[in-house]
């Protein structure tokens, strides 16, 4: 998505932007309602008011069809704001409002991908229309009174005329010029019926007295085409001359053609007018008709929603610029290190340089922070979107669930949050199917009969843990294995197997102990996706489960990709960054320490506790290294609960290093994350702990 | 150059004015959310003209330019709307606005609409 994002167009990005979060806050809102079993005022205004912006925007763009699903919608909700009391239908009230937001978001998806929004609302807008009508009616036998808001008027015989006050008494004064004009817009200006008010408006102030064709053109929308085939007629007397007329006249905006004529007598349409029918003075109370600026007052604390100042301060920008910043910062952070690290200064006493040095290294850290903040977003967009497939699910499934939401305000780098959202409907959508049990099965063992899911999202040092809960039947340790040892993946004498091992296979791929497949999650395809989905932004799954009490599934993912905490070591010529988060300790020993069992496997005693011994170049195949225990450092790393002992020949320094992938023509190597560029020019390899202790340990 | 503060709740529609209106000589200085934002703006930087979009949140369009009227009644407040607000509009022309712009609209549209104020 982002790397193309810079060549669309920054309309076309704006709109997509802007519309995906009105969509997404709609849902939300929804979900709530739904859940709350009732709309709120402030919830039907917020509703409305999306609507109505997604209408708009889609409009501009010349997505139509988007804009008239937006459009249904909002009408149906202008009735329900209007009509506050009315019974509603809130099942088929929210499948149908969930159904457009479904469409519009496939839309944009599409508008997205760069093809053409194509889909057609028709059927949708049929059903939203058919819903409305059906509501209309209901409201109408309850109260036994036309509709408010229609657009035909019933009670169109009592038409109201607009026509100005007299400001003198209409005698027959000389200087009192009658004049006949017929007025013409713009093609395309819309809404000429409000034109023609501002036309009446206008003159107010120079005319003794005022008659026009249509005369009800506020009320009567048709007017609108009326005044579009026919012109504005207007006919008035005046004290004032002809060419301030004209100029009052000409303040009208969107004129298109004018024709003024002095007349003697005005034209029989406007007499016949003037005397059958009754006038009506313009102070008519309209208040009725449009009762929503009141209501907007009083819903205001209901709803927190209404009130979110976000908009204010905060710009966005692409996210391909920012991961242009970042890979900037990146090289900057590396010249910093190659400017004041230079071999060419060893040996110099270079105070002003060295306090400079110090400055710009502090600079070159904030600058970094900043960066790497802005890119962080919460993980709460993400969790959101599971509330509708909570809803969805519960509904096809027969199954009460309650979904729990903890820190949701927890932040990942952007990069990572996009890979979240498939792996976490994921889990989500197998904890309930398969994770949950229904109703009678939960009741019969005493749990509550609604199920619970939480998805819960936390810090733990540089890493950000995303947990998913569930209070269901929990995982079959003896079914798992048994499946396990059919396909042939079980390599250990079973009773050595912990809970978290035989767990960990319904990971792999084409493994699923569920014989028959749903809607939902389907035969175990999905398990081994999720893993190396995870596994792509450098994270990691483990999963704890009870038998008969419930699933907790455990996503360890970093809070950013692009820079590390690194501690520098050699190994002969070679140069490793560990990155800190994995070491433990670091320390020598003896020769003596080194204890070997019969395979040639070194271990260490610390603290009574055993531990391998790796050495890294044995591992890597590294000539002219140390080889004498003594000569060398152990390093203590640990991941996933093991742990080792890597042995390198010295710790060069602590460091931020910037993660760059290894080059596409080199093979992936199992122990190796990445590479990175040194102050020096030269080339350090990244270590993946997780890689080695798998790689050694296994 | 005419100043214009551009007052609408999506980013969308402030940036589609916006860039209609640079391209024809008019300054934009100044952008505004919902309506209690615009009244705090126009105090601030006096435009010449403001686009006031109607369905926004917190203080409506409508409720702004009354407001805005208040504080200096020579205001130049075109407001901008979609299809189907002929009563707001119609209020809003009452309480003063000058013209009315209804979306989807097109550059030359808005332009019309500015300039002869």
């Amino acid at each position: 998505m982002s790397e193309d994002g810079i060549s669309k167009e920054p309309m076309l990005e704006m709109y997509l932007f802007e519309g995906n979060q009105l969509v997404e806050q709609l849902e939300d809102i929804i979900i709530k309602c739904e859940k709350d079993k009732r709309f709120e005022m402030g919830a039907i205004n917020e509703i409305f008011r999306i609507m109505h912006t997604v209408k708009g925007s889609s409009a501009m763009m010349m997505f139509n069809h988007i804009g008239s699903v937006a459009h249904s919608m909002e009408d149906l909700f202008f009735f329900i704001r209007a009509n506050q009391n009315i019974q509603l239908n809130f099942a088929r009230l929210s499948d149908l409002v969930l159904s457009g937001i479904d469409f519009i978001k496939a839309e944009m998806h599409k508008i997205e991908q760069g093809h053409a929004a194509d889909g057609l609302g028709d059927d949708l807008i049929d059903e939203i229309k058919t819903l409305l009508t059906q509501m209309k009616k209901s409201y109408e036998d309850q109260h036994a009174t036309p509709a408010v808001v229609s657009n035909s008027s019933p009670d169109g015989t009592k038409t109201k005329y607009y026509i100005s006050s007299y400001k003198t008494p209409p005698e027959e004064n000389a200087a009192n010029i009658k004049y006949c004009v017929r007025v013409f817009f713009d093609e395309d200006c819309q809404m000429e019926n409000i034109r023609a008010y501002m036309v009446v408006n206008n003159l107010q102030d120079i005319v003794n007295e005022l008659y026009h064709i249509p005369a009800d053109m506020i009320d009567n929308e048709q007017s609108a085409d009326i005044i579009r085939d026919n012109g504005f007629l207007i006919c008035f007397s005046t004290a004032v001359s002809y060419a301030e007329v004209e100029s009052a006249l000409n303040q009208t905006a969107f004129l298109r053609k004018m024709d003024i004529n002095q007349v003697d007598h005005y034209p029989a349409e406007i007499t016949a007018l003037h005397r059958k029918r009754e006038i009506v003075l313009e102070d008519t109370p309209e208040a009725d008709r449009y009762p929503q600026s009141e209501n907007l007052e009083t819903s205001k604390e209901g709803d927190p929603r209404t009130s979110n100042n976000r908009q204010q301060n905060i710009i966005s920008v692409s996210v391909a610029k920012l991961d242009m910043l970042m890979d900037i910062v990146g090289e900057i952070v590396i010249s910093e290190a190659m400017v004041t690290k230079n071999p060419d200064l060893a040996g110099l006493q270079l105070e002003g340089f060295s306090k400079a040095a110090r400055q710009l290294r502090k600079l070159t850290d904030e600058l970094q922070d900043i960066v790497m903040s802005i890119r962080m977003v919460p993980v709460s967009m993400v969790f959101h979107k599971m509330n509708r497939i909570v809803r969805d699910m519960s509904k096809r499934l027969a199954k009460e669930v309650d979904l729990e939401i903890i820190g949701e305000t927890t932040e990942v780098d952007k990069n990572i949050i996009d890979h979240l959202s498939d792996p976490l409907m994921h889990l989500i959508r197998n904890a309930m199917d398969h994770g949950l049990e229904c109703k009678e099965e939960r009741m019969g063992t005493g749990k509550p009969s609604i199920g619970k899911i939480t998805l819960e999202a936390k810090n733990a040092g540089g890493d950000v843990v995303i947990i998913v809960r569930d209070d269901g039947k929990g995982l079959n340790r003896d079914k798992i294995l048994n499946k396990a040892r059919q396909r042939g993946l079980v390599h250990k004498p079973e009773h050595e197997l912990t809970d978290k091992e035989v767990f960990s296979y319904i990971l792999l791929a084409g493994f699923s102990t569920n014989e028959e497949v749903t809607e939902f999650s389907g035969r175990g395809v999905g398990m081994d996706v999720v893993t190396k989905n995870i596994e792509k932004i450098g994270g990691s799954i483990a999963i704890e489960s009870a038998f008969g009490k419930g699933t907790e599934i455990f996503v360890k993912i970093p809070l950013t990709l692009a820079i590390i905490d690194g501690i520098e070591v050699s190994v002969g010529k070679s140069r490793y960054t560990i990155p800190t988060i994995s070491i433990r300790e670091s320390f020598r020993i003896d020769e003596k320490d080194v204890i070997s069992d019969g395979d040639g496997n070194e271990l260490i005693m610390i603290r009574g506790q055993c531990y391998p011994v790796l050495r890294i170049h044995r591992i890597f195949n590294i000539k002219n290294a140390v080889t004498t225990i003594s000569d060398g450092i152990m390093v203590m790393i640990e991941s996933d609960s093991k742990t080792a002992c890597l042995f390198v020949d010295k710790l060069v320094g602590e460091q931020q290093v910037v993660v760059k992938a290894l080059p596409r023509y080199l093979k992936k190597v199992q122990g190796i994350a990445g590479c990175t560029i040194l102050g020096d020019g030269g080339i350090s390899l990244i270590l993946d702990i997780n890689g080695i202790l798998e790689r050694q340990l296994s | 150059m005419k100043s214009v503060l551009i007052v609408d709740d999506t980013m969308f529609m402030r940036l589609s004015l916006k860039t209609m209106l640079e391209k024809n000589s008019f300054q934009v200085i100044g952008e505004a959310g919902n309506g209690a934002e615009a009244v705090e703006k126009y105090k601030e930087l006096k435009p010449d003209i403001v686009t006031m979009d109607i369905t926004m949140p917190e203080v409506d369009g409508v409720t702004a330019l009354k407001q805005i009227r208040e504080i200096d009644g020579k205001a130049k407040v075109v407001m901008v709307s979609a299809m189907g607000q002929e009563v707001m509009i119609r209020d809003a022309v009452m309480a003063g606005a000058k013209n009315f712009i209804v979306k989807p609209f097109t550059e030359d549209i808005v332009i019309k609409a500015l300039s002869k104020l």
